[in-house]
């Protein structure tokens, strides 16, 4: 069967999916967004429509625009639909069966031209990809939060995809208007690999007494030049984000000193300082 | 006492900031590349070495037998702990450290650190030195590197091994890092900006504080800094640079 390479398919109506579909979207993609129930993917579009709706208040998109937006976006509760799409972008909650079932289902619902990509940030995309027979065809793509507004786009490489994969699906980020860089699959990829020494050497310095959490935040920022501190930063992605982004890559990395979690961020996550969500974490926020 | 000579001593690029710096500043400063010309009477001596630890032991004993006992020595603790450094002295009591990367002139703070036996009107010293010359200051606790230059070294070493390891490009880690999480610059870039030797300096000096394998420097960064790859100052590290 043949694909439509304008058509693009989310899998998720999360925070990540709908942002993905919005993204595809706003790039002229017609695109679908599947999830398991009508309410899911009601939330979803409803959360991109008050996004483009805040964009054309602000100026930066015409009515015109938006309601050319909305269009292009479709709801869906059926995996045969995606059978004609170009690109699946799957976005569903961070569990690795729950991947591995859907790549199955996708493999099977789509037809054998159409890229299947994961959007994990925490498992291997060789492991998702292995549930597929087309295992040349999946690969990673890996957005940020909040995908309207985070430019960069990890085009990740399993142990099977091919050049070919590795091209279109590179192209198609482009496309979408993002910054494609390649990296080969492995734990973290390049952000949350490289960036994991801001946080947990922060937080070693931290619980060795070597500083408070407000000297090393303005350190950071003021000899370091980063736009935050480190510990802002963490209140901001959330400790159980951060602390699970942390213990996910000390196992990947078979426990390797460096990638060592901090016993400070493990008792702020049992305790339930999150960070801003819940008004307490390194710092103290409004009157929750 | 009131600061108005300061003698700056080291061959690094910091150095001659520090030199112009403290001119701008209304500072009667000199630059020199070791201890033995070092005016006896400068009000402060600030010493930038973050190499070898038999020469900066050496230079730190000079320097201690060359001005008054009552002159604060300043000596980057990029290396070596505060405590260690001031251990070289006769008056440990006036060796306070610092340390910071090249360039000097974006850094709003700069962090500062009393050895165990460091006194405090040595601290207060440097804090007004640092405050001529238009900066903030931070007093953090001693240890090697302190926080700014330690967190970037790991984050430098921690994109050598992707790179060495093939995960991705130069170009690309550095744009991955800069897009992804809003770094002001990407780490490979920056490495070079700060040179391969002292960033490698400050996880050695890590490495050899505490023991733990976490500050263990890079295979790959090792090599280069072997080769003469420094950086910017070299005309080659990550990246190339025309002279």
């Amino acid at each position: 069967m043949s694909v439509n390479p304008s058509k693009i398919g989310v899998l998720g109506a999360g925070t990540m999916g709908a942002g993905i579909a919005q993204v595809a979207a706003q790039a002229g993609f017609d695109t679908l967004l599947y999830d398991v129930s009508q309410e899911f993917i009601d939330r979803g579009l409803g959360r991109i429509r008050t996004f483009l709706e805040g964009s054309r208040k602000r100026g930066k998109l015409s009515a015109e625009q938006e309601q050319q937006i909305l269009a292009r976006l479709k709801g869906t509760l059926k995996l045969e639909d995606f059978s004609g799409v170009g690109l699946v972008i799957e976005a569903v909650p961070e569990q690795i069966e729950l991947k591995r079932e859907i790549f199955k289902k996708l493999d099977a619902a789509c037809g054998i031209e159409t890229i299947l990509a994961t959007n994990t940030s925490s498992f291997s995309v060789t492991v998702i990809a292995a549930a597929a027979r087309r295992r040349e065809r999946v690969l990673g793509l890996h957005f940020f939060n909040p995908p309207p507004l985070m430019a960069l786009v990890e085009v990740v490489q399993g142990e099977q995809t091919g050049a070919a994969t590795m091209e279109t699906a590179t192209e198609l980020v482009r496309r979408m208007g993002k910054t494609p860089v390649a990296a080969k699959d492995t734990p973290g990829f390049i952000v949350n690999r490289i960036a994991r020494p801001f946080y947990n050497e922060a937080l070693r310095i931290l619980n060795d007494g070597g500083a408070t959490v407000e000297t090393i935040d303005k350190v950071m920022k003021g000899a370091g030049g980063f736009p935050m501190g480190p510990f802002e930063l963490m209140d901001l992605i959330g400790i159980d984000i951060n602390f699970a982004a942390t213990q996910s890559l000390f196992e990947a990395f078979f426990h390797d000193p460096r990638f060592r979690p901090s016993p400070i961020q493990q008792r702020m996550f049992l305790a339930g300082n999150l960070g801003r969500k819940t008004g307490r974490g390194f710092y103290t926020y409004g009157d929750k | 006492m009131a600061i108005n000579s300061v003698a700056v001593v080291g061959v690094s690029r910091l150095a001659g900031e520090l030199v112009k710096l403290s001119q701008a500043s209304g500072l009667t400063a000199t630059l020199h590349a070791d201890a033995d010309a070092v005016s006896t009477s400068a009000s402060l001596v600030i010493e930038t070495h973050a190499g070898a630890e038999s020469d900066k032991k050496e230079l730190l004993k000079k320097l201690d037998a060359r001005v008054s006992g009552s002159t604060v020595i300043v000596s980057s603790c990029l290396a070596f702990s505060p405590t260690a450094i001031a251990s070289w002295s006769a008056a440990p009591e006036r060796v306070v450290g610092f340390a910071t990367f090249y360039p000097l002139a974006d850094k709003k703070v700069i962090e500062l650190s009393g050895g165990l036996r460091t006194g405090d009107d040595s601290l207060e010293q440097a804090e007004e030195f640092f405050r001529r010359l238009g900066k903030e200051t931070a007093r953090v606790k001693d240890a090697a590197g302190l926080i700014f230059p330690r967190i970037l070294s790991l984050i430098i070493n921690e994109a050598a091994r992707a790179l060495d390891e093939g995960v991705a490009e130069e170009e690309a880690i550095d744009a991955a890092m800069k897009l992804g999480v809003n770094y002001p610059s990407g780490p490979l870039r920056w490495a070079d900006r700060v040179g391969l030797d002292e960033v490698l300096a400050v996880l050695e000096g890590a490495h050899r504080e505490s023991g733990d394998d976490r500050y263990r420097p890079s295979p790959l960064l090792k090599k280069m800094v072997a080769a003469g790859w420094l950086g910017e100052a070299s005309g080659k590290g990550f990246y190339e640079y025309k002279a």
